[in-house]
Formats: C-alpha cells, structure tokens, sequence
C-alpha cells in the first residue's frame, strides 16, 4: 500500500461501487482500507481477536451502508475510519472494565507515530492537523490524541493523566475550538 | 483561549466531544440520536469528522488475519470464488482455502502440526505428500478441516467452526473407503486441533474414493466399532502435490498472526 497509495478518488470509487452492490470493488477496498481500519481498531481494543470481531463488523456494514456514502461530504476513508472507530467504541463502553483489567491485553498497542504508509490523501490532511495540534499546549495536544486514539471517556482519561476531571474536560474542549478556528482558516 | 465557552460553541462541542469519542455510553446515544433525526446535527458532526479523522493517519497499519475477510464473505453469503482448482500449487492458495470454508491460518496451523511433528520412519508402501479433506456440516459450513501427511503417517484435524455438544458426547472421526464400512480414525476434538497417528491399514485407504465423516459419540468413542450416532459432517479427500507447501502456509502464519506492533 505504501508503494502504490490508493488517491482519495480511488477509494471514492471504490466505495461508490460497493455501495451498487460491486463485489471486486468490494474486495479490492477490503484489501486496501483494512490495514488502516485493524489498525484503528488494535489501537482502540489491545485485543486482536477483538479487534478482527470489530473490522468484521465494520466491513459488513460498509457493504450494506455503502450506498448512503456522499463522496461531497466526507472522503471514502474519513467514512471507513469513522464506522470503524463508532463500531469500536459501542465495543469499549460495553465492557470496558473487562479489557483494564486485563494488563496482558495491553501489549499489543500499535504505533502511533506518523507512518509513511498512511494514505497520500489523508497524510496531507493529516499535516494540516498536526500543525494545529502543536499549537496547543503539549499536555492538551497529548489529551486530544490519547482521546481519539483510545477512545476513552473523559472520566477515564482524567484517571490516567492523574487529573480532575473538570480539568481534563477544559483542557479538551479548549483544545477542540482552537483546532476548529485552527482548520477552518 | 481563556474566554468563557459560549452557549453556541457548547452545543457544538458535544458533536465534536462525541466524534472524538470521549462521551460516556449514555451521552453517546443521545448524540446518536440526535444525528440520525436532524439535519444540524448531522451536519456538524460531519464537519467535525472531517476536521480530526485525519488523525488516523498516525496509525500504523497492521494486516489483519485472512480468516477475517473469510468471514466478511460467509456473513454477507458473497459468492464462492471459482471452483476451478488452480493448476500448480493450490497449497498456497488462499482462495481455494477460503472457498473449502476455512481461514488460511487453521490451515497454516495444520500443516504448521504436521510438518514440525517428529520424523519417524517413513512408510515404505505409501507415497510422500499431502492429502487435505474439509469435513462439512449438513448447512455446509466446515466443522473440520483433515490435513494428511502420508510420509509420517500423521493426520491434524482443525476445527473451523466448533460445533456443539450434548454433555456426555464427543465427535468421532471416521474413513469410509468406497463402497466400505467405515473404519474409526479416533475421537476429536470439537474446538482445537487434534493429531492422529495414521495406521498402516488407514493409510493404505486414504484417496479420493475415500471419505471422512465425524458422527456423534459417547466420549470414550463408539462401544461398537461402528458409528452408533449421527454423522454431523461429511468430506473428500483430495490428494495435494508434494513439495513446497509446508514453507508457504508456515511463512503465512508468521506474516499474519505475529503481533505488530
């Protein structure tokens, strides 16, 4: 995927035919989005059987959902992510407590650096954001990042950066308007 | 930055609060709901979705295992791929192993069994290779997969997808050369790989005229001999060719179920 990166237009189409019933269209997003999309939710669930039982889901609703896909609106990918990272959530809130009290489901948390793998189209976008991110103070921009990555509430986030949770609730919806007036200039 | 929230930016916090995912079940729902009844709120969380999904980019990508898209495809009832074995090398073939209904790692599991299992003698009277069978269920989803090395006389059996049990009773693997009565393999297990040593007798009979069946048993095995409960699931038995295979599938299983990180 890193040699040949898919364009945004590709997956667009991509999407726009599975969404007409196209089964290779299918396979062929299948291939080149589940990477990203296991990754998402690796990084959400620490649990790979997990994991595989939310990209599961996630792929079986891209086929039958795939029809409301509006390309003017969000770009194939942000679509995917999102249902990925929705679907992975319902999980998290379900049985949280079940996967914290697990230290050994803990280790298998994938890398959240930057990668060259990531899509041309949203590694662009994704450069975009970053600028915005590092105006902010690095304990918020931190709180924005561990927040979309692990999905955690802001109760949970507040017990692990050892903060009131007031003060983590300020610090990330702080963080989301500065982005906001940040990304919409 | 130190101004006070106003009412208007509240209201759309919650969007993006709910797009980054940090709200509670409850608080979740209700934007949920709010999403798929009304036109502004969907609206706002689009833009939102927009504005931090990018951060995905900072994920790396992991390959996920191949039995997951087996799956996608047996829950949407895709249609099977085609039939037509491929000419050369069908061992590495993950279509043909995706269309006999199991993932490719059960398979590389198997033949990972087999070919790392002690080299004992070989059997002079039988050829080298490999022969595989997928034992499937009345609703033809794979109960089990056989994998056959005659060389060392072994058979791995892996359950695709664990079948059911009343207590008390367990499955019982069967060969039923043609026109024969069925000859008793050995009791398996419904959920994880069982070996089996294959006797002289057995071997001699492994071929395409040949089957498998597993039928339903005491868990001691069959008092009789003979099967004595129903036969669950049913399969042929395909000769493979020699060589080559066991690298494939073992390289295989060390790309996709090795944690990344």
């Amino acid at each position: 995927m890193s040699v040949t990166s898919p364009g945004r237009d590709d997956l667009n189409r991509l999407l726009q035919h599975t969404g007409r019933n196209d089964q290779q269209a299918f396979a062929e997003l299948y291939k080149l989005t589940s990477p990203k999309l296991f990754g998402v939710c690796l990084r959400m669930l620490r649990d790979r059987g997990e994991a595989e039982e939310v990209l599961q889901e996630t792929y079986t609703a891209v086929w039958r959902s795939a029809a409301s896909f509006d390309a003017t609106r969000a770009s194939a990918i942000t679509w995917l992510v999102t249902l990925s990272r929705n679907k992975a959530i319902d999980r998290l809130r379900q049985h949280r407590e079940e996967l914290l009290d697990d230290p050994q489901k803990l280790d298998v948390a994938a890398d959240e650096r930057a990668t060259p793998a990531a899509e041309a189209e949203s590694s662009q976008e994704y450069r975009r954001l970053q600028r915005c991110l590092d105006e902010l103070e690095p304990q918020q921009q931190s709180s924005v990042r561990e927040a979309f990555f692990s999905g955690a509430t802001y109760n949970e986030l507040a017990t692990r950066c050892k903060v009131p949770i007031g003060t983590m609730k300020s610090w990330i919806r702080r963080s989301l308007l500065q982005l906001r007036k940040c990304l919409d200039q | 930055m130190n101004t006070p929230l106003e009412d208007e930016d509240d209201d759309n916090l919650r969007y993006a609060e709910y797009v980054l995912g940090v709200l509670d079940a409850d608080a979740r729902a209700a934007v949920a709901h709010e999403v798929a009844t009304t036109s502004e709120a969907e609206v706002a969380v689009a833009l939102w979705q927009r504005r931090l999904t990018p951060l995905a980019g900072a994920i790396a990508e992991i390959e996920p295992a191949p039995f997951v898209w087996a799956r996608i495809r047996d829950t949407l009832k895709l249609d099977a791929p085609e039939k037509t074995p491929p000419p050369k090398g069908w061992w590495d073939n993950l279509q043909l192993w995706r269309w006999l209904g199991i993932g490719a790692s059960a398979l590389a599991v198997a033949l990972l069994v087999v070919v790392s299992l002690p080299r004992s003698t070989p059997t002079p009277t039988v050829v080298s290779g490999y022969m595989a069978s997928t034992i499937q269920q009345d609703n033809g989803s794979t109960g089990w997969t056989a994998t056959m090395d005659l060389e060392h006389a072994r058979m791995v059996v892996v359950p695709a997808t664990p079948v059911a049990f009343a207590q008390g009773r367990a499955p019982e693997l069967w060969l039923i050369p043609a026109g024969a009565k069925p000859i008793a393999v050995g009791m398996i297990d419904r959920d994880k790989p069982t070996t089996l040593v294959l006797d002289r007798d057995l071997l001699a009979r492994l071929g395409p005229s040949a089957a498998l069946a597993v039928s339903v048993e005491p868990v001691g095995g069959s008092p009789t001999g003979q099967p004595t409960g129903a036969v669950i699931a049913k399969g042929t038995i395909g000769a493979a060719p020699d060589g080559g295979a066991g690298k494939v599938a073992v390289g295989e299983t060390g790309r996709t179920d090795r944690p990344s990180v």
